[in-house]
């Protein structure tokens, strides 16, 4: 469907990046679900799957990207920030990249289910994998290895949530549509 | 919720410019991958640390080794394991389990990691935000992308104590009695309207953010904000002449080619 909005940086869209931008900083930081092990684990995944089935790539990308990167400035993991912007980044695009194919009319979020599991499977790969490799530049790939099963759950959680958020947001609010520019 | 990083302190770090830190920190983080000898990455952070101690104290200082430490146990115990070149230097039985290649190995990495680590902190904890984004602009990030970010900040404290209030709301409906018994993936469901609701309301407030962008002039050709310039102690050339020269001579000092 062709968007009524050019492609441009409107202040509509400006406000959307800022916005998801927060919510990803405060669901990084503030709303945490204990694991099994005593750990944490946070939702910026939920919000990044969300925002990729209802908002795009793009916006996915720069909320997903930045939102994890102010996080880890605020929480006082710096050095992640850069990794965390990409990593996060890419994720954001790629689950939406993949949900939105067949999609003809309406947002990522319409998509079939499997199209939408597909699109956050890959999602999950690649954060998972990201974070592997960048923990195993910075302080190798055995010590690395420890953080894979947290980030899959973490990943994964973000998934399944993700889907019923953004399935639950589209009923309860259904002029999100309107801001769903991509 | 707090989003400032700033920790008010003393020293040379606070008068350097956020454009000159910034590449300061940028050109020692890519140093360390370089080939530089094992001592030259434990000076550099001693430097850092000592200038972290001095410029906020030491109970500020030795925050970033707390956060890491379980990522320094984890590397203590599972990487040695995987080196198996150089002389052995413990044994349990016939079994090798520590090398001296393992060991020198380690101390690169946890050297590296460490010298990373309190980089970038001591750049955020020595830089107010504000001047990092302007920082940013400078090196060419542009107009809108400094303004999602400005943005950003301003809702962070909006959004969570917004989420905190739903969350507070949505508690009060669950029976004291049944708070026990829930199973795992039932709290992870219960988590569900929260998280909506944190969503429409957060999602309510874009139409309006982007109509009072609009009414400050957004979009006009004639700007009607601007952000504000940086300024440099001594000159900005200066500054990063020195950022450049640092990185040059530890890598005269500490280059093993």
């Amino acid at each position: 469907m062709k968007s009524p909005v050019p492609e441009k940086m409107t202040a509509l869209r400006i406000a959307l990046m800022a916005v998801l931008t927060a919510v990803v900083v405060v669901f990084t930081l503030i709303v945490r679900v204990p694991t099994p092990i005593k750990g944490y684990i946070s939702l910026c995944d939920v919000v990044i799957t969300f925002a990729a089935f209802l908002f795009g790539p793009w916006v996915a990308a720069i909320a997903g990207g930045l939102g994890t990167g102010i996080a880890d400035l605020i929480g006082g993991y710096a050095q992640w920030a850069p990794l965390s912007f990409v990593i996060h980044g890419v994720q954001g695009m790629l689950i939406a990249l993949i949900a939105r194919v067949g999609v003809k009319q309406g947002v990522p979020g319409d998509a079939k289910l499997p199209a939408m599991i597909a699109g956050g499977v890959v999602g999950m790969i690649v954060m998972t994998g990201g974070y592997y490799l960048a923990g195993g530049v910075l302080y190798g790939f055995e010590a690395a290895l420890v953080e894979i099963p947290l980030n899959l759950m973490q990943s994964g959680v973000g998934l399944v949530l993700g889907i019923a958020v953004a399935k639950a947001v589209l009923k309860a609010y259904p002029p999100v549509r309107a801001l769903a520019i991509h | 919720m707090t989003t400032s990083t700033f920790v008010a302190g003393r020293g040379i770090v606070y008068l350097l410019d956020a454009r000159s830190k910034l590449l300061l920190v940028l050109l020692l983080c890519i140093e360390v991958f370089l080939p530089i000898s094992q001592i030259g990455l434990w000076v550099l952070f001693g430097g850092v640390f000592l200038l972290a101690w001095h410029a906020t104290g030491f109970k500020q200082a030795i925050q970033p080794i707390r956060s890491i430490a379980f990522i320094l146990v984890v590397m203590t115990l599972f990487s040695p394991l995987t080196d198996r070149d150089g002389t052995g230097l413990l044994f349990i039985g016939e079994r090798l389990i520590l090398t001296s290649e393992a060991v020198t190995n380690l101390s690169v990495l946890v050297a590296r990691f460490l010298s990373i680590t309190y980089l970038c902190t001591l750049y955020v904890w020595t830089t107010p935000m504000a001047d990092v984004n302007l920082a940013f602009r400078w090196y060419g990030l542009g107009y809108h992308a400094a303004l999602v970010l400005t943005l950003a900040f301003r809702f962070i404290p909006f959004i969570a104590d917004s989420f905190r209030m739903i969350q507070d709301s949505h508690a009060l409906r669950t029976s004291v009695e049944f708070e026990g018994r829930r199973s795992r993936r039932q709290r992870l469901a219960d988590i569900i309207p929260t998280v909506t609701a944190a969503l429409v309301f957060a999602l309510k407030s874009i139409p309006y953010t982007a109509m009072s962008l609009e009414h400050r002039g957004l979009g006009r050709r004639e700007k009607r904000s601007s952000f504000r310039q940086l300024k440099a102690r001594g000159g900005l050339f200066t500054q990063l002449l020195v950022s450049v020269m640092i990185p040059t001579v530890f890598w005269f000092l500490f280059t093993t080619l």
